[in-house]
């Protein structure tokens, strides 16, 4: 029997923010770090305005396919998003969710589809792709405007928050628990002070990806 | 140390020693060449079980990978997960029911992230509830890959559980695939791998077998035998099921969720050893072979011997029974042969020596030819006191002139048969027979304490035999022969006279020439037997009749001469008055009182008219009257012949 000896831990995240310089539009700087300290990809930290109405940023994006990844691994975006999926490879796709927010599929295709999918309602929407099991990205949907992505040092700058009082949450796919227990206060506008937040992780298993080579090439 | 067994015969002794070493030897061989082989066949099943154990993990281990495998690819089914995604039971139940089907499994079920049941093909109508072997859940999640495999019991039946994620493509459940445990996957594992499995479970305080190539009876016996010892994990022990011995091996399964499991691998020792028995087999063979011909051989080697050995024994016997007429026959010409043929010429040898000694003993007496033949034949003798004992028949001559010669040949051979058996009877030796005369002498070559004695029985024994011989010669009246006896006592030379080429073993002296002349002197008194002074004196049992004082030829010295009358004890009391009387008259004769000594004879006379002494001595009596003897006369007459 195989035993199991690899024990992953949760991890928590720790998200720094900064409060917002500007008086108009200030800008928010994060940093998302596990409980271990590690700082932490991909993680989609967001404000929400505690008063007052949102607006701005319901633009089209897109999430690539290249050599049998999704990129970006994890896309953000507010409600009401157009997002396409242009695929980069030689080989065809096809792209899935059976996530509630969006359930869609885009059967075996090459190049880029003729509609963008629309992402309407907020949460989470988990892609695959029905021929590679290991080909996953998230998409993030938010209904506020203020969010930005991890890079690899775990910080995220939100720009072009407009001062006031804001919830400031974090999302990761791993994540253990829901962005609502990650919230905090936060002042945008005057000195920006930046705020992390550490979360904890949890463990996920990964169908495998075999060695490149056949098809890698398309 | 002596052995203590004694064999009776040689041939015992042989197929003894032959058949002792037989054994000794087939029997060393037998046991180191079946310890030998029993041990290699030990080793073997546990060198077999070993490789066999390690065999039959990887074996688990390739089994688990295709059950996981398969659980895989079932999960990845896109189709699958779609039927999963609507989150309708209905379908997803009757998805995984396909997929089971696909599969070839037992159970299939799809079990939330959550450890809730959302389907399952072994109760279909059960959703919602909680899986029933969560440490199974637990060990997946340990793993790098979600998965896990188990042996695990649903309604008491075990099954082979596999699990794997389902990945939408986030894990979003997990789907469990089992498989059948049974007496079927133990069959095919001991069709691999040749070695009996069984898979066994602990059920209350006993372990039960679940899946087991064993049949029903074996296998209750291994369950009540088996306890799991894990210091005889991983070793080779023996475990006997149903009066056979198994060498047992004992792999504890790792315990997944409630259950624990052993998997116990088995080989029989019997059917191990069966090339053994085989060689044991052959080699009894050739040792009852070896034991048939080594009978044969010993007894044909034995009777090679002992046949012989009779046959001579017998021969042996036959000597000493005095035949040496049939000589031993044994055709070997080994030593055997050789001792035969020394045998057959000791036997001729003996025969002529018999025959010579037979010869010997008719022309000398029995005791000479043994002296004779004992001793080195020299001439010279030994001075011996002996009792020479003379013999004559009386009117021989006139005898020989009136018979046939013919008839007097048979006359004097009866005649001196009898005579000599008397004197050998009473321990003499005929020294020689002079015509009709005999000597006899007693004392030599051997001698006796009471030689005197024999001498004197046997002249009166020869003296009563008279009255026989005459019977049987057929003589009477005048014909009848009578003999006269005379025995003297005194020292003589014996030993062999003559020369080296021609001698004689005899007796010289004078009481030779004595007994002669009182041989002679008998008929002078009409008596039987006269014995000398010497004699009657070493005879003190016998009483004897004085009958004169005699100077006889060739000898100056007067004898007192004996009449022998019989045993003194026994003397009848007339006859011994009537000696007295005579003495009184012999008494008064040599004092020259002739007119009492007459007196005294008329009475005797008158008495015992027979008594020739009587008579004689009146007669002599009368002449002294008219020759008056010499003033020196002491009794004494002078016979100038014989």
């Amino acid at each position: 029997m195989r035993r199991a000896q690899a024990l992953l831990s949760g991890m928590g995240f720790l998200i720094s923010l900064a409060a917002p310089v500007g008086v108009e539009a200030g800008s928010l700087s994060a940093s998302v770090a596990d409980n271990g300290g590690d700082a932490v990809k991909d993680a989609v930290v967001f404000a929400t305005p505690l008063a007052g109405k949102a607006s701005g940023r319901t633009k089209s994006t897109v999430i690539d396919q290249v050599d049998k990844e999704y990129v970006p691994h994890v896309t953000a975006v507010r409600t009401g998003t157009q997002v396409s999926f242009p695929n980069r490879d030689q080989i065809r796709h096809h792209v899935y969710s059976f996530s509630d927010v969006k359930t869609f599929e885009i059967p075996l295709y090459k190049g880029t589809p003729s509609s963008p999918v629309l992402f309407d309602r907020p949460g989470v929407v988990t892609l695959g792709c029905n021929i590679h099991d290991w080909m996953k990205a998230y998409v993030f949907v938010t209904e506020t405007p203020y969010f930005a992505v991890t890079g690899a040092g775990g910080k995220a700058n939100l720009a072009g928050v407009p001062s006031g009082e804001y919830r400031v949450e974090v999302w990761h796919p791993r994540m253990k628990g829901e962005p609502k227990a990650t919230a905090q206060q936060v002042s945008v506008g005057g000195a920006a002070a930046p705020v992390s937040f550490e979360i904890k992780q949890k463990r996920v298993w990964r169908p495998r990806r075999g060695p490149r080579g056949a098809g890698g090439d398309y | 140390m002596e052995l203590s067994v004694r064999f009776r015969t040689f041939r015992s002794r042989v197929l003894t020693f032959v058949l002792g070493l037989l054994v000794l030897v087939q029997a060393s061989v037998f046991l180191a060449v079946t310890t030998a082989q029993e041990r290699n066949a030990r080793l073997h099943i546990d060198e077999t079980l070993e490789l066999t154990a390690a065999a039959f993990e990887t074996e688990l281990d390739v089994r688990e990978r295709i059950l996981l495998d398969k659980a895989r690819l079932l999960s990845g089914d896109f189709a699958f997960k779609e039927a999963c995604a609507t989150g309708e039971h209905g379908t997803l139940l009757s998805a995984v029911e396909n997929h089971r089907d696909r599969a070839d499994a037992s159970v299939m079920m799809v079990v939330s992230m959550d450890g809730d049941v959302q389907a399952d093909t072994l109760h279909p109508d059960q959703y919602g509830t909680p899986f029933a072997h969560p440490a199974f859940l637990d060990a997946a999640m340990d793993d790098d890959r979600g998965e896990a495999t188990s042996i695990e019991f649903i309604d008491g039946e075990p099954h082979q559980l596999v699990v794997t994620p389902l990945f939408t493509p986030d894990p979003t459940a997990w789907i469990v695939i089992g498989f059948p445990v049974d007496d079927a996957l133990a069959e095919e594992l001991r069709r691999s791998t040749g070695t009996e499995i069984s898979l066994m479970r602990m059920v209350g305080d006993g372990w039960q077998p679940f899946a087991t190539t064993l049949d029903r009876e074996l296998r209750d016996d291994l369950a009540r035998r088996f306890s799991l010892d894990l210091g005889e994990a991983h070793k080779s022990i023996p475990v006997e099921l149903d009066g056979r011995e198994y060498v047992t091996w004992i792999a504890p399964a790792e315990s997944v969720g409630r259950v624990q499991v052993a998997t116990v691998l088995q080989r029989s020792l019997d059917d191990a050893l069966a090339p053994t028995f085989r060689v044991r087999n052959i080699l009894v063979g050739i040792f009852g072979a070896g034991l048939i011909f080594s009978i044969l051989g010993g007894a044909l080697l034995a009777s090679r011997v002992t046949r012989p050995v009779a046959i001579l024994a017998r021969g042996a016997e036959r000597v000493a029974e005095g035949d040496y007429t049939e000589p031993v026959e044994i055709e070997q010409r080994d030593e055997l042969g050789v001792l035969a043929d020394s045998f057959n010429r000791m036997t001729k040898g003996l025969a002529e020596r018999d025959r010579v000694r037979n010869l010997l003993g008719k022309v000398v007496s029995p005791a000479v030819a043994e002296e004779l033949l004992r001793k080195e034949i020299e001439l010279g003798g030994e001075e011996r006191v002996v009792s020479v004992l003379f013999s004559d028949v009386r009117n021989f001559t006139s005898l020989s002139e009136r018979a046939a010669p013919h008839d007097l040949v048979r006359l004097l051979n009866t005649y001196l048969t009898r005579v000599s058996a008397i004197v050998e009877e009473h321990g003499g030796v005929v020294d020689k027979f002079i015509g009709d005369a005999v000597m006899a002498i007693f004392g030599a070559p051997l001698g006796h304490a009471d030689d005197a004695l024999r001498a004197v029985h046997t002249a009166m024994e020869m003296y009563e035999a008279l009255d026989d011989i005459n019977t049987d010669l057929g003589l009477s009246g005048d014909t009848r022969i009578g003999i006269g006896v005379g025995v003297s006592t005194g020292v003589v030379v014996a030993g062999n006279m003559g020369s080296l080429n021609r001698l004689n073993y005899t007796v010289i002296g004078d009481s030779v020439n004595v007994a002669s002349r009182l041989e002679g002197v008998t008929k002078r008194y009409r008596v039987g037997v006269v014995v000398g002074q010497s004699t009657a004196n070493a005879c003190p049992g016998i009483a004897f009749r004085e009958l004169d004082r005699v100077r006889v030829k060739g000898r100056d010295e007067s004898l007192t001469i004996y009449e022998p009358l019989g045993e003194q004890a026994s003397l009848a009391p007339e006859l011994a008055a009537e000696c007295r009387r005579w003495e009184e008259a012999l008494e008064s004769f040599r004092a020259r009182d002739w007119d009492g000594a007459d007196v005294l004879l008329d009475g005797l006379t008158e008495a015992y008219p027979d008594t020739y002494l009587y008579a004689l001595y009146r007669e002599r009596i009368a002449h002294l009257r008219a020759e008056p003897p010499p003033p020196d006369w002491d009794g004494t007459i002078t016979y100038d012949e014989k």
